[in-house]
């Protein structure tokens, strides 16, 4: 009887838990948008911009929104660390692709990593939300803009949105996570990875 | 009552201590790393029988470093020290590649520990000062750093000779140990 009630409490109560690939080429400002998560969902925790450091290898932040919990997974950017993005794509549901948008100069960059993410069959189907980051800056251009200048092709079977962001000052991310947690919850991706989740559990 | 105020006195003023475990195949450097941390020097270090545990005032933050011996025979008594550990330094001799795949099951074997479960690690690509040391993407590669999803790691390319790498390594783990998100 009891463990009856606690399943039903658990499927009522119980929030899924979500897995988002923050990825980026280096000094997109991957990991100050990490922090800047966390300190307005987490409240008060977050490291300041000028302490952060670039990234070699994994940061991690789990928030939770109000219906799902979310699990970031920041990934260096650094031309030589970028094969290890792949060996996280099948598991994980969305993908935030940061761009520092007040740096043209690194715009090729960006875009030829991202047509390779986008080309990649394991992450078939997932929502990606490009983030036009640096907003706070001089000469930035917003997010229309840069989806023009991208020009992507192949973005036509996943759910897209260009968001413009700041990570220094916050404006823009949450309503990129909104739109993120919505789409993930609809998609049909999230479908196929939680049949897999639950045969492994199984097992 | 004494104790109390000593832990308010420390929250508010004091540097948090965070326990550290140095691990890694012998000859791999945790000794040198140890004390060129600690002291700022090289010291000529014979293998490591038992464990050196020394202190380490870095960002704020007191590492407690143990750097355990790394032999065959004595791997085994890693596990005692398990406990309370909120991070792990792995040290590999990157020139060393015949014992690649032992120091990557080592590795691994380390983080299926219950014990260790919520430490961070921090991985350092020690000997980059001899020729055909490999360079931090390989030994990402060899150890196979990417199976690691649900914990914060990083990799450092180090010297422990040269003293290159080190702090950029403590600089990560402080900032990690003090955003406490793991």
């Amino acid at each position: 009887m009891f463990s009856l009630f606690y399943g039903l409490w658990k499927f009522v109560f119980t929030k899924d838990e979500f897995h988002v690939l923050i990825l980026g080429v280096d000094k997109a400002g991957k990991t100050t948008l990490l922090e800047k998560l966390k300190s307005i969902y987490l409240k008060g925790e977050g490291l300041p911009p000028d302490r952060v450091v670039p990234t070699v290898g994994l940061n991690i932040g789990r928030i939770e929104d109000a219906n799902a919990k979310l699990v970031f997974w920041d990934l260096g950017g650094q031309v030589g660390l970028r094969t290890i993005w792949e060996k996280y794509y099948e598991e994980a549901h969305a993908i935030m692709y940061v761009i520092d948008a007040a740096t043209a100069s690194s715009f090729e960059d960006a875009k030829s990593a991202l047509e390779k993410v986008i080309c990649h069959e394991h992450l078939r189907g997932a929502p990606l939300l490009i983030v036009a980051n640096k907003q706070d800056l001089p000469g930035v251009i917003n997010d229309e803009e840069l989806s023009e200048f991208l020009n992507l092709k192949e973005l036509d079977e996943r759910p897209y949105m260009f968001q413009a962001v700041s990570a220094y000052d916050g404006r823009g991310i949450k309503s990129g996570i909104d739109w993120l947690v919505e789409q993930i919850e609809k998609c049909k991706r999230t479908e196929t990875l939680r049949a897999r989740a639950g045969v492994a559990g199984k097992i | 009552m004494g104790i109390v105020f000593t832990r308010l006195f420390s929250s508010l003023f004091g540097n948090r201590e965070a326990r550290i475990l140095v691990l890694g195949l012998d000859n791999a450097g945790k000794t040198t790393i140890l004390y060129r941390l600690q002291m700022g020097e090289v010291v000529s270090t014979i293998p490591t029988i038992g464990f050196n545990v020394e202190t380490v005032q870095y960002n704020n933050i007191k590492f407690q470093v143990w750097d355990l011996g790394g032999q065959t025979s004595i791997r085994p008594y890693w596990r005692c020290y398990f406990p309370n550990t909120q991070a792990i330094i792995y040290v590999v001799d990157s020139s060393d590649t015949d014992r690649l795949v032992t120091a990557k099951e080592e590795f691994h074997a380390i983080l299926e520990e219950d014990e260790l479960k919520g430490a961070v690690v921090l991985v350092y690509a020690n000997k980059q000062d001899l020729p055909g040391a490999l360079d931090d993407a390989a030994i990402t590669e060899s150890l196979e750093l990417h199976k690691i999803k649900s914990r914060q790691w990083a990799i450092f390319k180090t010297s422990a000779i040269k003293g290159e790498g080190l702090f950029e390594g403590l600089d990560w783990l402080s900032n990690t140990l003090k955003s406490g998100s793991s």
